[in-house]
């Protein structure tokens, strides 16, 4: 049961490493990807309050390391995306594959849009950013639905191979 | 456990981290971010070696034909930079002739250090770049980070591997600029990065008799001043300049090195005083 989080965070990880190798590629074009709410979407539909929330905020703090934002950015963000999606997980068919996609969707585009807002005040010319913003945010959405049910696949796999059942007991 | 403190247990937790967030020790949260940071370095950088290793092998398949003729080129290259060199020596002798003459102060001089670009990382809120050189080759925080074609960035960010370095595209980062042929300073700041196009930066404080525009543009290189860059180091091209609304001077805009975002190789200038 300890070990739950830290398989959670070693796919996390993972995810972190491959999307960054994406967004080196795509820095020709000038595009980024930010897939946010796949961070926190299973941990809090399949995971248990804590151990869930424990995974939520070391993603936040793996990606709170790597970007030029204050401390705890990242961590607080996802672990409000985090009580926000365990408080409805019990409303929603979170076994099913569409809605954990969905989910982690909407969840993406709240975290981004939130992020956008902290963030957009540094820029010299605010609404020159947002045709950026927005571009990004299409391009995040579509690569986020089409990787999320490997992840969702994967992190149930993980836990399968760790000895550790996929649906948690609340 | 009651059904209501049920329901508002996610957010109670949520309460309790936010707070124990903010309590926490400056010192602690800086552990975190080195630590997790180093945790992705031993994947990250391993990734780069593997391009660099695809880059070779790209490389092999080219003809020995095509090779002598890059050979030859890069010979006739060398011979005018060797030139260069040798005048360059006489000028910096001139410089401390002069230097030594006047009693001004020393130039800074700089070692260096050539750095492979491990990872860029190019959203709408930041442009960085994470080099595979850090404290084990003595890069310290601050030091500029320049290419072929001008200004890169600073290093903001060091670590015992590896070093991040903060873009001049990044809205994040001012320094002080001159347009060339001039001694008057103005701001220069980045963050205009359209998807598919080049990154662009915006000039403040621009005296009124300065013009430029996208047929008539002007080089803007760096001042010197603040001590952290070089001056005459190249940031861009001024495409734009408008008054501003104070009427006092102008604004403008710079249009970047369109090479920024394929950086494969940069070089750190590291201040020799600083060992």
């Amino acid at each position: 049961m300890r070990r739950r989080w830290l398989i959670i965070f070693l796919t996390l990880l993972l995810l972190w490493v491959l999307v960054a190798q994406v967004n080196h590629y795509l820095a020709l074009w000038r595009v980024y990807l930010f897939v946010g709410g796949l961070y926190v979407t299973y941990a809090a539909l399949q995971l248990p309050l804590r151990s869930g929330l424990a995974a939520s905020l070391l993603g936040g703090l793996l990606c709170d390391a790597n970007s030029p934002v204050p401390p705890g950015t990242h961590v607080i963000l996802f672990a409000a995306a985090h009580a926000v999606l365990f408080h409805v997980r019990d409303r929603v068919p979170r076994d099913q594959t569409i809605t954990r996609v969905i989910i982690a969707l909407l969840a993406n585009l709240a975290l981004f849009l939130v992020f956008s807002f902290l963030l957009i005040g540094l820029s010299p010319t605010p609404a020159a950013i947002w045709p950026r913003l927005i571009f990004d945010l299409v391009c995040s959405q579509v690569f986020l639905a089409l990787i999320a049910p490997w992840f969702f696949a994967l992190q149930g796999r993980a836990q399968e191979l760790a000895g550790l059942r996929e649906r948690s007991i609340y | 456990m009651p059904p209501r403190f049920d329901q508002a247990r996610p957010f109670v937790t949520l309460g309790v981290v936010v707070l124990v967030w903010i309590l926490l020790p400056v010192v602690i949260k800086g552990f975190l971010r080195v630590s997790f940071f180093e945790l992705q370095a031993p994947v990250s950088v391993p990734a780069s070696y593997l391009r660099d290793l695809q880059d070779y092998w790209s490389l092999r398949v080219h003809s020995k034909t095509e090779l002598i003729a890059a050979g030859r080129d890069l010979a006739r290259v060398n011979a005018s930079y060797e030139l260069a060199s040798q005048q360059h020596a006489e000028f910096l002798a001139e410089i401390r002739r002069l230097e030594d003459l006047l009693r001004l102060p020393a130039h800074s001089q700089y070692r260096f250090e050539h750095a492979r670009v491990v990872r860029r990382d190019f959203s709408g809120w930041w442009q960085q770049l994470v080099i595979r050189k850090g404290r084990n080759y003595g890069i310290p925080v601050g030091a500029p980070v320049v290419f072929s074609g001008g200004v890169v960035g600073r290093v903001i960010a060091v670590h015992a591997y590896t070093a991040v370095v903060e873009l001049i595209s990044s809205p994040t980062l001012r320094l002080a600029a001159v347009v060339e042929g001039d001694t008057r300073p103005m701001s220069f700041q980045g963050g205009l990065n359209t998807t598919f196009g080049p990154a662009h930066g915006v000039i403040e404080f621009v005296p009124l008799d300065i013009f430029a525009s996208a047929n008539s543009t002007r080089r803007l290189v760096t001042s010197g001043l603040g001590g952290v860059f070089p001056p005459g180091l190249t940031l861009g091209q001024v495409v734009k300049i408008e008054p501003s609304t104070d009427g006092l001077f102008k604004t403008g805009e710079v249009l970047l090195d369109q090479r920024l975002g394929e950086l494969i190789e940069v070089t750190v200038l590291v201040p020799l005083n600083e060992g």
